[in-house]
């Protein structure tokens, strides 16, 4: 039997704030695109948040999460947008065409351009015990909670201080589990001081230098031992479940499967497609956003989707060139603005020094620029 | 909170005298964040996060009219209100609410500091509700002016802190699991590593990591990790496993067509 055969000018990959909002920019272009997402709701990580956002008004800020999701899912539909949840991208082949997987069966859908709005996986690591039932990751503990409404325990333990570890613990809270503790190994919170605030008034302890030693227990999690790094000392916390939050990547496979350049950068998450600043890879006609273009916020996800939907249409010759200048300038400076602070500054310099380079990133060149590259497709 | 901050850097002298008046806006927010919903929120135009957008919010005490709506709608539940009007040793304290429950006015509860410990038991004067479709509640509360400052959140009962049993012993460290889906022990590729083995693939091709069904997405970085160590070089640097599709799991009578 054979596939079934599609095309589609532009085909945004992940209806997440980047994805979206590249699609609502596309559209307002005149390139209403189609995403593909293998959610089941749109939103991609919005849809999970509870809590009021930061950033600001462009961003939707001060409404929760899942508000925004569902703002940004009916302007997309308002403006022509076809959104096909339920949808996986499998693949690519060689050609850039790709293999998604929906409810019409699997098909091959063949592009114009392609954005690819993926978003970041939680990183995770071993240690004595990870495989017991109660180990989880902090986004599947979220997932659980705010969106299947299933505890996933009676008591927990945060692992990770930074704002997913804060923001979770606080929504665990909110749950009805209790929360033993946050711990850290760094002598600072990483999150916002407003977060851990938020956490400390409930009586929760967030515990620096503290390192998870082993998750402990027959068939599943009954206590995790924890080491006091200043002390020298080892704790057992009596919990049944333990939440990671240790960070999250770029999920850059399709990326590197179309062929893009992938570059490491730490303060962005590790690997990722190398892009200029308008999200063009280099790729011709395939664009990155939003986390896979390295782990930020919502926010700053909302304004490169706004990027890459713009550097489509302009490419795609629907948006005249002056228009689309004005466009960016405008929301390239409200980015730099986002990266400002002592937050975002680490990751406005990474990605400073990623765009300084123009075209394709070489071995001695990258070097020069400090960043560190290696191909995806190998 | 603060006692490293200081009254000059955010105001609360001027809201504390404001307050005397009616309620005010009190904010405990003094990092460079990327947020300003606060300013958006006031009708007033009462606080300013200028010139940017990650500057420190600023209130403007006598152009607050205490409506609340930036108590509700700041993501850090940042931001208090304090009211002097009494002045009899008491004031009342608005704190965002958006835990679990069905607070009531005359409900008794804790009503407690930025480390979640008992100021004093007070009641709830007054129960409010701001933001929109899944709004937040605004709790007031009567509490001796000393400790009005102090107030960051109210609850209904007391968590004992748990700092941990302290454990006598160390325990060693047992071998565990680096691979999951094909079950190798990190035992396994430390020998495997100390038989020479230097390259991702071949370390895939010697122990099975990697090839199980989450395809390296779990422990692809601790291999890295563990190469890099075994080679004194930077992790980053180790490689990766080469990408195929599907990057999903799928059936494979779904890519032959069928839909089923
Ligand atoms: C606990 C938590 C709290 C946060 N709080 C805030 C906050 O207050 N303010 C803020 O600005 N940011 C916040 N963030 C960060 C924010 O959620 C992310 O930065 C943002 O969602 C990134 O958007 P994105 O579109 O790049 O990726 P995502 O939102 O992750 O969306 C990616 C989408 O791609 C889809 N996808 C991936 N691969 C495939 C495939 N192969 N086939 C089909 N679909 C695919 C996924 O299903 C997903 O829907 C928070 C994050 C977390 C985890
Ligand atoms: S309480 Fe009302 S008037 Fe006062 S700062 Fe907040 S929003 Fe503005
Ligand atoms: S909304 Fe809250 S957290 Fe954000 S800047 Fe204002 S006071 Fe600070």
């Amino acid at each position: 039997m054979k596939l079934r055969r599609e095309s589609h000018p532009l085909v945004v990959v992940g209806a997440g704030p980047a994805g979206l909002c590249a699609a609502l920019e596309a559209a307002e272009a005149g390139l209403p695109p189609l995403v593909l997402d293998e959610g089941s709701r749109g939103g991609g990580q919005l849809v999970k948040q509870i809590h009021r956002f930061f950033g600001s008004r462009e961003h939707g800020a001060g409404k929760r999460g899942f508000q925004i999701a569902e703002e940004l899912v009916s302007g997309c539909l308002g403006k022509g947008v076809e959104i096909r949840l339920g949808h996986k991208v499998l693949g690519f082949f060689p050609d850039g065409r790709l293999l998604v997987d929906g409810d019409e069966g699997v098909f091959v859908l063949q592009p114009g351009a392609t954005i690819l709005a993926t978003g970041a996986v939680e990183k995770s690591f071993p240690f004595p015990g990870w495989t017991l039932p109660g180990v989880m990751g902090a986004g599947a503990a979220q997932t659980l909670v705010n969106q299947h409404r299933v505890m996933p325990g009676k008591r927990a333990l945060m692992v990770g201080a930074g704002n997913v570890g804060l923001i979770v613990a606080y929504q665990l809270l909110q749950a009805g589990v209790e929360v033993a503790g946050v711990i850290e190994v760094n002598r600072a919170v990483g999150g916002y001081a407003v977060h851990a605030g938020r956490l400390r008034r409930e009586g929760v302890p967030i515990l620096l230098r503290h390192r998870l030693r082993a998750a402990e227990g027959k068939k599943e999690v009954e206590s995790v031992l924890v080491e006091d790094m200043e002390r020298g000392t080892w704790k057992r916390f009596s919990v049944d479940t333990l939440c990671l939050a240790v960070g999250m990547a770029p999920q850059a496979e399709l990326a590197a499967m179309r062929g893009c350049r992938l570059v490491y950068l730490s303060e962005l998450g590790g690997f990722l497609p190398w892009h200029d600043r308008a999200m063009r890879t280099d790729r011709p006609g395939v664009y990155v956003a939003g986390d896979l273009a390295g782990v930020e916020e919502a926010s700053v996800a909302m304004d490169e989707g706004r990027l890459a939907g713009l550097a489509a249409a302009l490419d795609a010759g629907v948006l005249d060139p002056g228009e689309a200048a004005e466009r960016m300038e405008e929301v390239m400076d409200r980015l730099e603005l986002l990266r400002g602070g002592p937050f975002g500054e680490p990751r406005r310099k990474a990605k400073e020094r990623l765009c300084s380079m123009t075209g394709l990133v070489t071995g001695g060149a990258g070097r020069k620029a400090g960043i560190r590259g290696r191909t995806g497709r190998r | 909170m603060g006692s490293e901050v200081t009254d000059e850097t955010n105001g609360w002298q001027e809201a504390w005298e404001a307050a005397e008046n009616g309620a005010v806006a009190v904010m405990d927010c003094h990092e460079e964040i990327p947020c300003n919903p606060c300013q958006e929120a006031c009708p007033n135009g009462a606080i300013r996060v200028e010139p940017h957008v990650c500057a420190l919010p600023r209130l403007d005490p006598g152009a607050c009219n205490g409506c609340g709506r930036c108590v509700a709608l700041c993501p850090g539940m940042a931001v208090f209100l304090l009211d002097r009007r009494e002045r009899n040793g008491f004031a009342r304290v608005t704190v965002p609410y958006e835990m679990g429950g069905k607070p009531v006015e005359g409900d008794v509860v804790q009503v407690v500091d930025g480390e979640g410990k008992a100021l004093t038991e007070g009641k709830i004067l007054k129960v409010r509700a701001w933001g929109g479709e899944a709004p937040t509640l605004l709790l007031t509360v009567r509490v001796p002016e000393e400790v009005a400052l102090k107030v960051r959140g109210v609850r209904y009962r007391l968590i004992e802190l748990d700092e941990g049993l302290e454990v006598e012993n160390a325990p060693p460290l047992l071998d565990y699991p680096i691979c999951r889906c094909e079950d190798v022990s990190l035992q396994n590729v430390r020998e495997t590593l100390r038989s020479g083995v230097r390259s991702l693939l071949t370390l895939r091709r010697a122990t099975r990591v990697g090839l199980g069904y989450c395809q390296g997405l779990f422990c692809q970085s601790s291999l890295r990790e563990e190469l890099a160590a075994a080679a004194g070089r930077e992790a980053w640097k180790m490689g990766s496993f080469r990408v195929r599709p599907p990057v999903r799991p799928v059936k494979l009578g779904r890519l032959g067509g069928e839909n089923a």
